[in-house]
């Protein structure tokens, strides 16, 4: 609970950023993470670019199934579009654009393909909704994924084999290690949580939230569905997009078995803990669904001190705690650990009196 | 002409094995509006208890003899000067494994159902009345989870799982080319299609059935009219973990045991989506013609073209008719 919030002008009211708590903590999260990737060691910097990595695509399927209530099981799919296109831009444009700039124009046109085929993809979404929905994106999935693997595609895609891809490199300052990499996600996926508080402040956003509570209903008041459902996914999509982009350029290599389904249940599952519609929900979901099967590899290692025979038990226990979690929640706590959060701070902020 | 003939015919016994997965897919739904993303995962746990108890427990020693393979003297006798690979000869040797395979099939029926009920229990009536979205995202969590077992349980490599029917193979002649089927997989599609007649047949016949019905209808006022709801959604999660048992012991003769006979179930999905969620009839010719469709993707395409059939056909489905083939309509309140 905000008390003493007082707004004198319309602007101060309209700000992205529009209380001093959220100014401090945007600020403060702002050099924790400048800290962070000076002085952290490797592992830690890895494992925050793994979740820099999933968190701009959960922000970007936040778009779409928390604010706008349609469920989508493929959005792997983006990702892979993002990183492939990003990848196959690089090698097709080598000689005609050079080097130091190419990333300005791989990402967007990477993250525009993302979101032209978001749209494509979302154009079920008119007549068919929730389970439906969920079932077409899925196909959709499949279907993006078999095409990178034929072998008709294979002179640019790589087919099974996948592709080796290129470090960024922005005016002629190659981003090889993994900490200037984690530099640049970290930069991105504030911009992007930032892009998706706005979002939900403006007209497009507020026409995403009355669609979700009831799509009829938000069409009686004059809100185009077939816009802004289409927009909706192609704002996910490109959100994702740029995820693949990033992942490619992070990972020496890319394989389209690392696109599949399993990539769109951990963004998905990832949300529902985190907690749906929620700006914050992403980054709490992304840092329980990447630490968790950490924690379980290295409490496995200690007790069972690396042995050969029992390290192939620990994929499956990782699997099992991952469906876990996602049914534990559903379960427990629907709207997610954002949820848990705020009842917190409240209680802080409402001390000595009543809780809850 | 013969060649279209011959694909035809597999198309129709693939689509059948279809038809069965898909039955327990629509049962759940009927009856409790949940879409169970996690079917084929259920159906991978029906092929794994199937090698259990076909062959992990016979080959034990303290399993008697006659489970494993069974020899009565009339049968060694008819065995007897019996040339290689003769018909007689196939139907003999499935004779001897007749004891495991029927151990077989009744162990995954049971241990299938049990695995039914603790889903039903655990997860599905505690979110009883609660949004559909949650109850589905927990069939997805439940993908995992049960892939996940499914790999700690079973972790040796599965061995080859006795067939169900003899397997010989039959010629007959159609359209001046020779039509080559196993008898396998003839008796399998036989087996699929009476299921899914008899279970056509108990919902719109039988007591549970209408009950079935009726909680499809309207959970509410089937609950005030005197039917127990929960009885009802574990009877159709029974419904469906046994007839994905037979499923994937049928499965697992055909592609053999891995953890990816669960993506199977996505494709049955697709299926269900495209015949309508609730109608029987619907899912019953989507089934086919996907099978059908397949076939002949993999006569003129090859093989990896024929795994996006469905998907593809789900997708054009959709945007032509939103609801399935012949799925109902919804009808909502603003």
């Amino acid at each position: 609970m905000i008390n003493a919030n007082l707004k004198s002008t319309y602007a101060a009211d309209e700000r992205v950023l529009n209380n001093r708590y959220k100014q401090m903590f945007v600020y403060g999260m702002a050099l924790l993470l400048a800290v962070f990737g000076a002085f952290a060691n490797d592992y830690l910097i890895l494992i925050a670019c793994k979740m820099g990595l999933l968190l701009i695509a959960v922000v970007g399927i936040n778009v779409l199934t928390g604010y706008t209530g349609l469920v989508s099981l493929g959005h792997a799919a983006f990702v892979a579009i993002g990183a492939y296109s990003v990848t196959i831009f690089q090698n097709v444009t080598a000689g005609f654009i050079p080097d130091p700039v190419m990333i300005f124009f791989a990402v967007p046109f990477a993250v525009f393909l993302a979101a032209f085929i978001g749209v494509i993809v979302g154009l079920p979404s008119l007549r068919v909704k929730g389970l439906y929905l969920a079932v077409a994106t899925l196909a959709a999935n499949f279907i993006v994924i078999f095409l990178i693997e034929q072998d008709l595609f294979a002179p640019w895609t790589g087919g099974m084999v996948g592709l080796t891809t290129n470090a960024p490199n922005i005016f002629g300052w190659i981003l090889d290690s993994k900490r200037e990499m984690f530099g640049l996600i970290a930069l991105v996926g504030f911009v992007t949580l930032l892009m998706a508080q706005n979002l939900i402040r403006t007209r497009i956003g507020r026409a995403f939230i009355a669609i979700r509570d009831r799509d009829y209903s938000a069409e009686i008041l004059g809100i185009s569905l077939l816009k802004y459902k289409l927009m909706s996914f192609s704002i996910s999509a490109a959100f994702c997009g740029l995820s693949g982009a990033l992942f490619a350029y992070f990972y020496a290599r890319i394989l389209p078995e690392q696109f599949e389904l399993d990539l769109s249940l951990e963004l998905v599952a990832a949300l529902i803990v985190g907690g749906m519609g929620r700006t914050m929900g992403p980054v709490f979901g992304v840092i329980i669904i990447v630490m968790v099967p950490e924690v379980i590899k290295i409490t496995f290692g200690a007790l069972t001190g690396d042995a050969a025979g029992m390290a192939q038990l620990r994929a499956p226990l990782q699997e099992i705690a991952f469906g876990a979690l996602l049914v534990f929640f559903l379960l427990k706590e629907p709207l997610g650990i954002n949820q848990i959060v705020d009842r917190m701070l409240r209680a802080a902020n409402r001390w000595p009196f009543a809780r809850g | 002409m013969g060649q279209f003939a011959q694909f035809a015919i597999n198309g129709l016994m693939s689509g059948a094995i279809y038809a069965l997965i898909a039955i327990g897919i629509v049962s759940v739904f009927k009856a409790t509006k949940v879409v169970n993303f996690a079917h084929g995962y259920l159906i991978m746990f029906g092929a794994y208890f199937y090698f259990t108890f076909s062959v992990v427990v016979p080959g034990q020693e303290w399993a008697p003899a006659w489970l494993a393979s069974w020899q009565p003297d009339w049968l060694l006798a008819a065995k007897e000067g019996l040339p290689m690979f003769s018909p007689m000869g196939a139907v003999l040797d499935w004779v001897a494994n007749l004891p495991r395979i029927l151990f077989g099939l009744v162990g995954a029926l049971f241990a299938n159902a049990v695995v039914g009920l603790i889903i039903e229990r655990t997860l599905m009536r505690p979110l009883m009345g609660q949004s559909i979205f949650a109850m589905i995202m927990v069939t997805v969590g439940l993908i995992s989870i049960m892939s996940g077992s499914a790999q700690l349980i079973w972790t040796a490599d599965a061995a080859n799982v006795p067939y169900i029917a003899p397997n010989m193979p039959i010629r007959f002649e159609l359209f001046g080319t020779m039509i080559f089927i196993f008898g396998t997989d003839l008796v399998n599609m036989v087996i699929a299609l009476l299921l899914f007649g008899g279970i056509v047949a108990f919902v719109r016949f039988t007591k549970g059935g209408i009950a079935i019905r009726a909680t499809a209808e309207d959970s509410s006022t089937a609950y005030s009219m005197g039917i127990s709801v929960p009885k009802v959604f574990s009877r159709a999660w029974v419904l469906a973990s046994t007839t994905g048992a037979i499923a994937g012991a049928i499965l697992a003769t055909r592609n053999g045991i891995s953890p990816s006979l669960g993506l199977f179930g996505f494709s049955v999905l697709a299926i269900v989506l495209m015949g309508g969620l609730d109608s029987y009839i619907g899912v019953f010719i989507a089934a086919m013609s996907v099978g059908v469709m397949e076939a002949m993707t993999q006569w003129q395409l090859g093989g990896d073209w024929a795994e996006i059939v469905p998907y593809v056909a789900v997708l054009v489905v959709l945007i032509w008719r939103p609801h399935g083939l012949m799925g109902q309509k919804e009808v909502e309140r603003i």
